[in-house]
């Protein structure tokens, strides 16, 4: 079925048809929930969703550690059920939450695995010296991960990816617990790696992450996928666009406090608006009588808050 | 086996080994004498260190290749290498191998002044060593496999799970059965020592020194049980491992 489309150049990066995934501990929990994801080669694309939403094991599977209930997966066009070996010389994979050793140094990171992908001692030097070139830890390749700072050592793991060369990045919250430098470090990385012609599946549940580097994102609650799309799409399906955040009394500007289109937050509300007219009149009202506030087009997690909201109810 | 996969076992074992005795060159002394404490207590209450001796070679051969998968699993809770490289072209058997050679590296030089002391005290002959080389190597392979086999069915435990198990497990095959004493004193149940690999283990190489005397049937026999059990033991890995979790 793929060896005509791959000769064509049709096959997609992953593809993913009715994925299924069911634990059977103590308890039965249906992580996954016949999820049908395409990702194109050459693209940044986020499953987005909360924690305990099936991101992780949707991209375990993918990585061909782990087995599906149901469903299909393929990546490149090879089965990763019955072709994982072919499936592993093309992926490369930073799981969630990675402590790094701390007696290894970025270079033994980015060196043993380059040598372990396959690669001569002469290609791994190589490869591993142009991956921390690239996350900017040349300078720090020899020190050990236990003196490096929190956004390093990250680093390190994802330079150890980068050195394999691999076609497909598979990444799990690559950022998660890191401040708002590193992470913005990370997200320059990943972007620099997709203009290089690299395919990234990431996962995260940050909102702001998903919105700035994704080239397409969908978003995963109770193992179901819920939306599809670039991060403009996205926002479209919320019929509101606009939003104000007034500080103080909403009734004072005549708005119900009980409005199904706002949202209080202390003494802040968030009311949200298909009309932009509209939103700037609320807020020059709200100016007028001395309340603080302002307008901003809806950010996709507003539109993240609706989805997942209105899939819980 | 292909080129590959033994190329890997030196690889994950140097990435195991290497690092560790660069900036911790006090971890082979430290699991050195882990392996010699037996000893001491041998020494105090009056029991025969050419036995001791013997045992502490074979113990820490045994209880590192048990305990390296055991304990890389509980590490990987943090460190994530295993789950890193089942997603790379690694064939699990090479991971197997790797992380129980990389502690037997490390343990190296402890391992060495133990064979060093044996020779000196006549616990080993220079005649015996090569089969003793032999052997320790089956028993190593074959506590390795077991040891692998039954971390992956314990990807789900907690750490403290898996380090509980590999105490009982350690207690198991290391020190009940006759390894830091000598068989005899099992009495009408010598042939217990024969089901395990470390005790049946030691037993050959007090064969093969000249501290047992025993007939070429039951020679026979023990490497008949120590190839067997080591053949099963890498069957089941290879067939039974759950390197791709279900």
């Amino acid at each position: 079925m793929f060896g005509c489309k791959r000769r064509l150049g049709l096959i997609e990066a992953v593809e993913s048809v009715n994925l299924s995934k069911v634990y059977r501990d103590k308890e039965t929990v249906e992580a996954l929930k016949d999820v049908t994801i395409s990702i194109r080669k050459g693209e940044l694309f986020t499953l987005l969703g909360p924690n305990g939403a099936g991101k992780t094991t949707f991209l375990r599977i993918i990585s061909t550690q782990l087995l599906p209930t149901k469903g299909e997966a393929y990546v490149l066009g090879y089965d990763v059920l019955t072709q994982p070996n072919e499936v592993r010389k093309h992926i490369a994979v930073v799981p969630q939450d990675v402590a790094t050793y701390g007696n290894f140094t970025p270079w033994d990171y980015s060196y043993y695995f380059a040598v372990l992908r396959g690669m001569s001692g002469k290609e791994a030097k190589e490869s591993a010296e142009k991956a921390l070139k690239a996350v900017e830890l040349w300078n720090l390749r020899n020190r050990t991960c236990e003196t490096l700072s929190g956004g390093e050592k990250k680093r390190a793991i994802i330079a150890l990816a980068l050195a394999s060369n691999a076609d497909i990045f598979m990444l799990d919250e690559p950022t998660s617990g890191l401040d708002a430098v590193a992470r913005r470090s990370v997200w320059a990385i990943l972007r620099e790696m997709v203009e290089q012609g690299k395919t990234i599946l990431l996962t995260t549940h940050i909102m702001e992450e998903a919105e700035i580097v994704s080239d397409r994102l969908a978003i995963i609650n109770n193992g179901k996928m819920i939306a599809e799309g670039t991060p403009e799409q996205i926002k479209h399906l919320a019929k509101e666009k606009f939003r104000v955040i007034v500080e103080g009394n909403l009734s004072s500007l005549g708005i119900a406090e009980d409005n199904d289109r706002a949202t209080r937050f202390g003494s802040k509300w968030i009311i949200y608006l298909e009309d932009e007219e509209e939103a700037i009149k609320i807020v020059r009202t709200a100016l007028k009588k001395g309340l603080k506030a302002e307008t901003a087009p809806i950010t996709l997690e507003d539109v993240f808050v609706k989805v997942v909201g209105g899939e819980a109810e | 086996m292909n080129s590959k996969i033994v190329k890997d076992i030196l690889i994950v074992a140097m990435m195991k080994s290497v690092p560790d005795l660069k900036r911790q060159p006090l971890l082979p002394i430290i699991l050195g004498l882990v392996g010699a404490l037996p000893l001491f207590f041998i020494i105090v209450f009056g029991g025969q260190i050419i036995y001791g001796l013997i045992g502490a070679i074979v113990g820490s051969v045994g209880f590192i290749g048990l305990m390296a998968a055991i304990q890389d699993m509980a590490g990987d809770r943090y460190l994530k290498i295993r789950e890193m490289l089942v997603a790379m072209p690694v064939h699990p058997l090479s991971y197997a191998m790797g992380i129980s050679l990389g502690s037997l590296i490390v343990s190296s030089p402890g391992l060495l002044i133990f064979v060093a002391l044996a020779l000196w005290f006549g616990a080993l002959t220079v005649s015996s060593l090569l089969w003793s080389i032999i052997i320790l190597i089956l028993c190593w392979g074959t506590l390795s496999s077991l040891g692998f086999l039954i971390s992956t069915y314990l990807q789900r435990a907690t750490p403290n799970t898996l380090s509980n198990l590999a105490s009982l497990l350690g207690l198991a095959l290391v020190f009940l059965p006759p390894v830091y004493y000598p068989e005899e004193m099992l009495g009408n149940f010598t042939w217990a020592a024969l089901l395990f690999p470390t005790s049946n283990a030691v037993g050959l190489i007090r064969i093969y020194s000249g501290f047992l005397g025993v007939s070429v049937t039951m020679i026979f026999l023990r490497w008949l049980i120590l190839l067997a059990t080591m053949t099963a033991c890498g069957v089941a890995t290879l067939t039974k491992a759950r390197w791709r979790e279900s």
